[in-house]
Parts: structure tokens; sequence; C-alpha cells
């Protein structure tokens, strides 16, 4: 590749807000048909900078020049006519349009001057998404979409607008491993054609298959830009942390040899969902939940604790038959529930730190027959849930919104944990967290499993689960076609199996 | 900006309230006379009853437009009951009556699904429409004099009764607030209702009763008035939820939710009535009045903006706050 066919540089680039100084003369360049891949833990500087790149901010000091002319992105529509897109953690899509209207908003076809071409606009959108291998109907409604689902729709929305950049912020975190490869090449026909791509994720290993080259950003300064090929993963974690780390997995936990059930399910079913399944839970188990975007996982799990509703089927805790019917029912029963969707369903995002973590509990902190808090002991009951979790913060009275994402998890970890649960479901545990806290995060499931807690998790990260879990189940469409253990498990037989591939009576 | 934000959310409404009372001193002479003060703060109580009700509305991500016409159906049951059970049964059955329609106004809402803006004002206008007919449209004397005592009598002969009233109201409010675990379970709710939901909170109760606590102090506000003038008025005080949403947004507490600030709702409802009482004081017409509690809203609703926008935007930059 030459080195002088640059598409877009920044240099000596600076953002300062108000206490903070996000970007320190950060220089960052991006070549034509280049994927260049963006890391750094959480609070790096690297949102900061694709903002200045999206036009979303302005850069209080430095430069930048795209082929070679100066110029300044004073806008996030500046940005689409300079034709870089930016694809958002949050997604930009509008809920109550369809996902034709979405990806062509602002750019629909017409008839004449004002009327909407229909049958254009979901035709071009059926293409776009068929070129994609996207199975989506245009003219479904965003809101209906899944999380997965929208990503995609969002990748389709920036290649529809001939973008020459497209930066992807954590673009696979919501996506199954299929879709990540289906992602993964489209951003391979993208590298040919010559568009270029900035890539940021958490996931080391996807940003050494896939980019040219790395840019670890940390504290908001650029620490190196490498070559892919002239450096390896530990490196590059070690540069992102400043200090070298080498154990990713905490250490595996203790083989349970516990055989007390303490869940059992039977001849479940949540229509259109689930189709009789059957599994137990033993007494300090990690439990696993394979099973791509269809596969009923999160509905079979939101049932168990009452989010969701069974249509047929029994469930005994502790071996007496209970029906779940709401979120205050499993935690009577010692249900935890850890949602993977910690802004819209986990934070209490008005409320403190401390308030955070006592909320499932505080009923019991009471005098005066329950109706007034005792301060003192809501406190202590914070203080050693934040000490065991190692929670981060500022003050008690720290608002949860201002934490890290890996404290953020924390809190709402140890919210289900100070209610004394026996059973912690676990969606997307280390989701959106930098490598540290995940490191983190999977010692704590290995201690509270040790200690008696059962867990029940599903992670997107297969690796997670293999390097996790004492057994490992995957649905497929609603139907449970096979378990692993600990000693026949690896990511690829997972993968297989959450595709189909192998049938519950081949293992 | 973010700084001066803050220190708006903690101090704003105390430096609002110096500055009209060195104004008011300047233009007024008999401002530094106590009873001037205390007829002020009493002028400010009848909002600021309602709006700390309506605090907690806003607290758990609702509020509520139909305190004006709780007012008015207190004012009229009152009026019916008094010749016939003297006024301490009548004032309990026009207080649980008001009640009563919280309640359904928070069923509504909550199990239905209505949204609170529109439920609310229907509420409104059921309620009007009500009034008026249990009375035939007009206004009725009360005779039974001893009502009085209620809304028009002085503790210690000096101490307005419904200074006392907002004082006690205020009191049990806080602590309801901000020491019970109702109170976390409301701020939850506004804070994030499906958060509050997957923690095993009832969040149809909670919203439900608080519907029903701000009907509670509008229908205290429709007793007082009632008492004061002696007369069952339908209508009474039109237009009066403006002025006491002015007052809770005025006092810090978010249209967003999730964030109820009691004691800004206290004091802003001082504020407001010292608005009032310098722009009569300098004879300035009614209709500017008017005006002028629009503009101080729009003020509240602008720092309001500024202050989610800001504290927004600071916390997507990751900044500590």
């Amino acid at each position: 590749m030459n080195e002088k066919n640059v598409f877009i540089e920044l240099k000596n680039i600076r953002k300062i807000f108000p206490g903070v100084v996000a970007l320190e003369n950060v220089d960052f360049d991006v070549r034509y048909g280049e994927v260049h891949a963006l890391v750094g833990e959480n609070g790096a500087g690297k949102s900061t900078l694709i903002k200045i790149l999206g036009g979303a901010y302005q850069p209080d000091g430095g430069e930048i020049f795209i082929e070679g002319e100066k110029i300044s992105i004073s806008s996030t529509s500046m940005a689409q006519h300079l034709k870089m897109a930016v694809i958002y953690q949050e997604f930009n899509l509008i809920p109550d349009l369809s996902v034709a209207e979405n990806i062509f908003i602002g750019r629909e076809p017409k008839i004449g001057k004002s009327f909407i071409n229909w049958n254009k606009l979901n035709n071009d959108a059926a293409e776009i998404l068929k070129k994609l291998d996207i199975d989506i109907n245009p003219r479904k409604f965003i809101s209906d979409l899944s999380v997965a689902e929208k990503q995609m729709v969002e990748i389709a929305k920036s290649l529809s607008m001939d973008a020459r950049l497209i930066i992807m912020d954590e673009p696979t975190a919501t996506l199954t491993e299929k879709e990540v490869v289906k992602l993964f090449s489209i951003i391979e026909e993208l590298r040919k054609k010559g568009v270029s791509i900035v890539y940021i994720s958490h996931r080391l290993d996807e940003a050494f298959r896939l980019s040219d080259r790395i840019t670890v950003l940390r504290d908001g300064k650029r620490i190196e830009t490498k070559k892919t090929s002239e450096t390896n993963q530990d490196e590059i974690i070690s540069l992102m942390v400043g200090k070298i780390v080498n154990d990713y997995f905490a250490g595996k936990k203790e083989k349970t040899t516990d055989r007390d059930i303490v869940i059992e399910v039977k001849n479940y079913n949540i229509a259109d969902y689930i189709h009789n399944v059957n599994f137990k839970l033993y007494k300090g188990e990690i439990l696993g939940f394979a099973g791509v975007l269809g596969s009923g996982i999160h509905h079979l799990l939101r049932s168990l604790y009452g989010a969701a509703q069974k249509t047929e089927g029994e469930v005994f805790f502790e071996g007496k038959p209970v029906d779940i019917k709401n979120a205050s029912e499993a935690i009577k029963l010692g249900i935890g529930y850890v949602t993977e969707d910690r802004k819209g369903e986990g934070l209490l995002n008005d409320m403190s730190v401390l308030q955070n973590i006592s909320i499932i509990i505080i009923k019991f902190l009471t005098f005066f027959k329950g109706i007034f808090i005792r301060q003192k002991k809501e406190l202590d009951v914070f203080n050693k849930i934040a000490k065991e979790l190692d929670i981060k913060y500022a003050n008690i009275n720290q608002r949860i919104i201002y934490l890290s994402g890996g404290n953020q998890q924390k809190v709402v970890m140890g919210r289900t944990l100070v209610s004394n649960c026996k059973v912690l479901i676990l969606l997307e545990p280390t989701r959106g967290i930098d490598v540290g806290a995940k490191a983190e995060i999977h010692k704590i499931m290995v201690e509270l499993a040790n200690r008696g807690i059962s867990i029940i998790m599903t992670s997107s990260e297969l690796l997670e689960l293999v390097n996790l879990t004492d057994r490992c189940l995957v649905l497929y469409k609603g139907k449970l076609v096979a378990e692993f253990n600990r000693e026949n498990m690896n990511e690829e037989k997972l993968v297989a199996a959450e595709i189909g591939k192998l049938s519950y009576a081949n293992n | 900006m973010v700084k001066f934000l803050k220190l708006y959310e903690k101090i704003g409404i105390f430096i609002l309230i110096v500055a009209a009372s060195i104004f008011l001193t300047i233009v007024s002479p008999n401002f530094r006379n106590m009873d001037t003060i205390l007829g002020i703060i009493m002028q400010g109580s009848y909002g600021a009853i309602i709006a700390v009700g309506m605090t907690l509305a806003l607290t758990s991500g609702g509020f509520d437009l139909s305190v004006e016409a709780v007012m008015g159906l207190t004012s009229v049951i009152l009026a019916m009951l008094i010749p016939q059970m003297g006024f301490t049964l009548s004032i309990i059955i026009a207080i649980l009556a008001s009640c009563f329609v919280g309640m359904i106004n928070g069923v509504l809402i909550t199990k239905v699904g209505i949204s609170p803006l529109i439920m609310t004002l229907a509420m409104q206008v059921i309620l009007r429409g009500t009034s008026l007919l249990i009375t035939g449209g007009r206004q009725v004397v009360i005779a039974q004099k001893s009502f009085m005592t209620i809304g028009a009598s002085k503790v210690f002969n000096i101490i307005p009764t419904p200074i006392i009233y907002m004082v006690v109201i205020f009191i049990v409010f806080y602590l309801l607030l901000n020491q019970t675990t109702f109170g976390r379970h409301i701020a939850a709710v506004g804070s994030n209702e499906q958060a509050a939901r997957m923690s095993g909170l009832n969040v149809t109760i909670i919203k439900t009763l608080v519907y029903v606590l701000v009907a509670f102090t509008a229908s205290i506000v429709g007793v007082i008035r009632t008492s004061q003038t002696l007369i069952g008025i339908p209508t009474m005080a039109p237009g009066f939820t403006l002025n006491v949403l002015t007052i809770a947004i005025l006092g810090g507490t978010s249209l967003a939710g999730g964030k109820g600030n009691l004691i800004g709702t206290f004091f802003a409802g001082i504020f407001i009535s010292m608005i009032y009482y310098g722009l009569n004081l300098l004879n300035v017409q009614i209709f500017y009045q008017f005006l002028s509690v629009g503009l101080v809203l729009l003020f509240a609703l602008f720092v309001n903006g500024l202050r989610i926008r800001y504290l927004e935007s600071a916390k997507v930059k990751g900044i500590r706050i």
C-alpha cells in the first residue's frame, strides 16, 4: 500500500471539555481502502475522535486534511457531504419509520419534487439489503427490529450513501458470530472497492483479523499506530492499559461436583420462540446458553425472571413448582437478572450509585414498619458490595451514568447480589466494557459460582462461554439442539451448533 | 456552563428570592413589615402546596393538569355538603373524592396507557363539567361562618393557617420523597420505568399513588380557598395549573423525571408570590401579571432545557459531575 495515498489526515487534534482534556495532540490518518482499527479502553478518547470525524464535535485545536486539502467538518451534514459515515453504537434510526425510509432518510427518491416514490424507495432498500445478504423486509418498522437487525440497517444506510470512509463504532458488539462473519465479508468487499474504514472494537481478535493498521489511544493521547502485521494482541493490550496484562481470563472455576438441582425446566414453551425445552441448573454451576438471533434464548431467560410469559411447561425451583409472573416474584425466590440492555432497562439513570445498588432491597433496609429508609444500613450494604466488586466511583451521590461501562455493569450486578440471590441470570455480561473490566467481571462470576451461586449466562462472544461455563446449551430456532460440557466444548463446535449444523444426537 | 448550571440547580432559586427581596425593599417601604412578608408567603402557599404534589408527579415521570379542576370540585362538594353534615365530615369527603379522582387518573394512565398529558387534561374538563353540573353553574354561598377558621384565621394571631398547612405538607412530602422507600421508588420509576420494573417494583401502584397524592394536595388548597371566601366555586382558579407547573419546574424539578427538588419547589412558590406582589405594587395591569408568569415558566423551562442539554453532552463526553 502506498504510504502517500492518504484519504483523511488529522493533525494535532485537541478537544477540551470543561475540566477534561478529551484529546491531546492526536494524529490520525486513514488511507484509501484501508481498515484502520482504533482501540483503547473506555474513556480513552475514541468516541470523541470519531465524533470529530463525523462532524458532531468541533476540535479545539489541530487541522484536518482530506486528500491533502485543509477542511473543517463543521456539521454532521458536512461529514455526509464529504462521504463519511459514522455508525454509532447507539443507532441513529427513527423507530417509527420503516427500514427503507431510514436507509434513505433525507435522500428519498421522489416523483416530481415533493412526492416520495415508495416503490423505488422500497426496491432500492431491498437491493442494498440483499447485497449485504440481510434478510429484513424493508417495509418493516425499525421499532419491530432486534438490536442486531438495527445494526445491519445502520450499515446498509451508510453503504447507501456511497461513503468513502465508514466509521464503525463497536459494530459487532450486538451481532452473532454468523452476522459478524457476514459483516467481515462486507468489510472486505468495501476495502477492495477503495472504501476506507475506521474500525473500533473492544474485541482485539477482530481488529487483528480485519485491520491494516491499529492505533491505540489512552487517556486522550495517541500511544502508537502500528502495522497490524508487525504487532500482536499482547502488545496492543499492554499499550491500551499501560501495563502488562497476562491473564485475560481470570482462570477457570473449580469444577462443580454439586448435584443439587436449583432450577429445573420441563417441556417449556413460549409461543413462536421456545419449543419444548428441558434443562436443569445445578448449584454453583455456570450454565451457558449459546444461539444466534432467533434462537429464543432471550425470551427463555426473560421468562425465567417473569419479564416474559411462558405458554406451556413447568419450572421447579429447588424442587418446588413455581409460576413466576413478574420480576418481584422472581426476586422473592432468589433469582437475579442482569440485562444486556444496561441503558434501557438496567440503570436508574437519574439516580446515584448508592441508590442504584440498593433499589431492590431498599424495602428491607427500613424502620417504622418498612416505611423509612435506614440510611446507615443502606450505606453499609453499599460499601460492602462496592468493595467486594471493586466498583470505582467518585462519591456515593455520583450519578450512575457518569461511571464507566464496566463499573455500571458491576453496579447492576451488585444490585442483584445484595438481594442474596441464589440464581443469577447474566445476559451479555461484558458487552461494551473494556478489557480490564471484562477480566474483573469474569473473576467475579467465577467467585460467585464457587460460593454456590448458580449462574445462567449468554454471550455473543463464544470464547467467553467456552472459558467460563461448566456446561453450555445451544438453542437453534427455539429448540435445544446441543449440550456441551467443559471437556468437549470449543468455539468451533458452538458455532456449528448455533447455526444448526450439529444435531443433538450427533453429540 | 456545566458548573454554572450545577450551581444554579443548588442555589438558583435562593438567588432569585434574594434579588426579588432587594428589589421589593427598594420600591416598597411596606415590604419590611412582617405582615406583608407573611401575606406574600400565604399567597404563595396555595401554589406551593399543589406544586409539592406536582413535584412528586414530575419525579415519577408524569404530570397532572387536572389540579385546578380538583380544587373546583372540592369547593363544590364542600358547598353542597356543609349545610347537611358540618364541615369536618364534608372536608374529609371532599378530600377523599379528590383522591379517588387521582386514582382514576393513575389507573387509566398506568393500566390503559393513556398519556398523562391527555388523561389529566381530559380529567380537568370532566371535573369542571361535573362541578358546574352539581351547582347548576352557579356559585354556592356557604352559610356556616365557623368554616372560615380553616383557611382564614391566624395561629397565635400572627401566622395565617395556609402557611402552617404548607409547612406541614412540605415536611411530610419531603420525608416521603427523600427518606422513605416509596419516595425512592417514585424516583426510580421516573428515572427508568423499565429498570424499575425489572427491579421488582410495582410500577402501576407507585404511579397511581402519586396521582392520588397530587389530587390530595390540590384538594387541600381547594378547602383553604373555599373556606376563605365561604363560596363554593365550580370554576375556581382557572389557569392555576400552569402556575403550579411553573413553581415545580422553576424549583429545579426536571420534566424528564427521576429528579425532584422539593426544597426548590417550596421556595419557588414564595418567589412567584413575590413577583405578583411586586407587580401589584407597581400597579401593573393584570394582563402583564399573566404575561410575567408565562415568562417565568419559559425561563424555568429554558434553564431546564439547558441543563439537560449540557449535562447530557457532558455525560457523552465522559465528564464527571
